[in-house]
């Protein structure tokens, strides 16, 4: 009986040798119309966040030349170009590409504001996958794999995390932590690249408020691969824990971990946003968020600094949550046909 | 329950911890403050006390519903929160039933008729709401329906003029649309996939095909036999809602300017306001965890295969 199991397992190996997993995921994945448009959207986010500040019309915001439009003063009325309407639907604007989506109250372009806000939701959302994913991870596998009293605890930990709306805890720790920050950009010497301290907050305490429900998931998996056979074979042969965990029972969680990671950067973009739009960001950083917050109260005039901010959100997430699905279904075995 | 509890008043508690002194807030707003007063505000507040002593002194007076003063004016924490959490009951309850009596037809709907247009235009429309960030679609909302189209009123509860014809009531629904919407889109998006995902799955097993085989009708089927099955995980998103009722939605009232308490505490947090904040962080748990211990009791009742042991 079990020389005819392994038997199977080898033979259902050597047949799949041909194309990878991958390579079967990734076939199914290009028929998935859905799936496909939310990568091309992700990948122009990622496009934007990397080159965008070649292109933007004006700089980014603690450069003097971000305020550009507020001293280009209209000789008749004396006053810059603040409050603008997107000029393609301003009837008194000649040139319908120069504000594509308007200008802010303090006289910055909103096109601009966006593309280098892009930036920072990639690297939100990037950085809170990533520290939601190693935390959930190592709990999920330790309290999956080990059991007994150490799943009952951790799991009684992520019970707390779960059951509070862990919005109302994340806006205190965010205040707390961010209220005292003091110098905005941190000089990373030999890459030369400026990392935004209160941002870095933010995205470290979303990243600690989010793992419970990946771990939990993880947990699950883990119980179940664990208890399969060729664990039981690896055990025979005398493999250790760790070899184990990393060697075996990780790489068939690497699908899973893949669609839910997707899905994790959808959930921290909406997050950050929102963070943000309270109040609690980071000001020296412009993200989406920012910009919807610091336009907030004179929203019943620059409607459109809420609006474009507010779409390019929407999007990215959409394509994050559709690339999500996708893969889910591209990698699901139990969906293959 | 319990381990829940003490780990969330544990977290609230060193919330205010992790700011680092406590009395830094006063002493920050009043420059010319002498040492002998901080001393005495430490002996007042009892914070001279150690740690593990404060929490336990703490716990005490939160369990006889003493959550102490606010930092601001100093008026009770219960009694503020008694002021302003009827505007958010209020919003909060119209909503989750609404969201709730739409999305069980639809998400079933959904699931009988998969891969149907209007199947896609169902999950469609609800990935865009689980996509959409919530306070934006207020935002919409306002810039459409009072800004430009001058229908309804952009924040508030109630106006001082009442709108429409005068009359209070009326008024207070005109300023409840909006809001309402917004909530109820949004839990829509989340309930309606959460049931066509488990519809789906329930419509397809052996028991319905034996149902279905043995002559009885669809309605029948679909409506006693599967959706039991397929409410399970709806239950308990609807306590964990209605647990969390108080919390409000923080970022819905903050658009909206509601008189209530989720928009009452974005303030506290921003002021660090921390007897107020830890207080409604406390309310909020323990009606959650009754919240969902009256779920456990109702998966009895819904799902008689889970005995209590």
């Amino acid at each position: 009986m079990a020389s005819n199991k392994i038997g199977q397992k080898k033979k259902g190996k050597s047949k799949r040798r041909g194309a990878s997993q991958w390579a079967v995921a990734w076939r199914r994945f290009k028929r998935n119309k859905a799936g496909i448009f939310g990568l091309i959207i992700v990948m122009a986010v990622f496009f934007v966040g990397i080159f965008g500040s070649f292109f933007a019309p004006y700089p980014a915001r603690p450069d003097p030349h971000a305020y550009d439009p507020f001293y280009d003063i209209d000789p008749i009325t004396g006053i810059g170009d603040v409050r603008k309407p997107p000029s393609w639907m301003d009837p008194e604007e000649p040139n319908s590409w120069k504000y594509l989506f308007g200008t802010t109250p303090i006289g910055t372009d909103v096109f601009s504001d966006i593309i280098h806000g892009t930036k920072y939701t990639v690297y939100v959302g990037v950085l809170v996958t990533v520290i939601t994913m190693v935390l959930s991870i190592a709990v999920g596998a330790i309290a999956g794999f080990y059991g007994r009293w150490v799943d009952n605890i951790l799991m009684r930990i992520s019970e707390v995390f779960l059951v509070f709306p862990s919005l109302l805890l994340i806006l205190v720790f965010v205040r707390i932590f961010t209220v005292s920050v003091g110098e905005p950009f941190l000089n990373i010497p030999i890459i030369n690249i400026q990392i935004p301290t209160g941002l870095t907050i933010v995205i470290v305490i979303l990243g600690l408020f989010n793992w419970a429900s990946n771990a939990r998931m993880i947990r699950g998996e883990f119980l179940r691969i664990r208890e399969l056979e060729f664990i039981e074979a690896e055990r025979a042969l005398g493999a250790g824990n760790i070899r184990i965990i990393f060697r075996h029972i990780l790489p068939n969680l690497m699908s899973s971990i893949i669609v839910v990671s997707s899905l994790t950067i959808a959930y921290a973009i909406l997050l950050e946003a929102a963070v943000s739009f309270l109040g609690f960001g980071d000001a020296n950083t412009i993200t989406w968020g920012q910009i919807l917050q610091e336009n907030f109260s004179e929203m019943r005039i620059v409607w459109w600094a809420e609006v474009f901010p507010g779409i390019a959100i929407l999007l990215t997430v959409f394509g994050f949550n559709l690339l999500g699905d996708g893969l889910s279904d591209a990698m699901n075995p139990r969906l293959r046909d | 329950m319990i381990p829940v509890f003490l780990g969330i008043s544990i977290i609230s508690f060193f919330v205010m911890y992790a700011a680092g002194d406590p009395l830094n807030i006063i002493r920050l707003g009043r420059p010319n403050i002498t040492q002998e007063t901080i001393d005495a505000l430490k002996v007042y507040y009892g914070l001279d006390k150690p740690i593990p002593i404060q929490y336990l002194t703490w716990l005490t007076n939160l369990l006889q519903f003493n959550f102490g003063k606010s930092l601001y004016g100093g008026r009770p924490v219960n009694f503020l929160i008694g002021s302003w959490v009827w505007e958010t009951v209020k919003l909060q309850l119209i909503s989750i039933l609404l969201a709730f009596a739409i999305s069980i037809p639809i998400g079933i709907n959904s699931a009988k008729k998969q891969y149907s247009k209007q199947d896609i235009a169902v999950t469609s429309i609800s990935l865009f709401g689980v996509s959409m960030p919530t306070f934006w679609l207020g935002l919409i909302l306002i810039i459409i329906f009072s800004f430009q189209l001058g229908w309804l009123p952009s924040a508030g509860a109630y106006g001082a003029p009442y709108l429409w014809w005068d009359n209070p009531i009326l008024d207070e629904i005109a300023h409840l649309i909006l809001p309402v919407t917004v909530l109820v889109y949004v839990m829509l998006a989340q309930n309606i996939r959460l049931i066509r995902a488990n519809m789906l799955e329930i419509l397809r097993s052996d028991y319905i095909l034996a149902a279905r085989a043995s002559g009885l009708s669809e309605r029948k089927v679909v409506y006693k036999y599967a959706l039991r099955n397929a409410i399970g995980p709806v239950i308990t998103y609807l306590g964990i809602s209605l647990g969390a009722i108080i919390a409000g939605a923080p970022m819905t009232e903050y658009v909206f300017n509601w008189p209530g308490l989720g928009r009452r505490y974005v303030d506290a947090a921003m002021r660090l306001d921390f007897p107020l904040v830890m207080g409604i962080n406390m309310i909020i748990t323990v009606m959650t965890l009754i919240a969902t211990l009256i779920i456990d009791i109702c998966y009895v009742y819904i799902n008689p295969r889970i005995r209590i042991r």
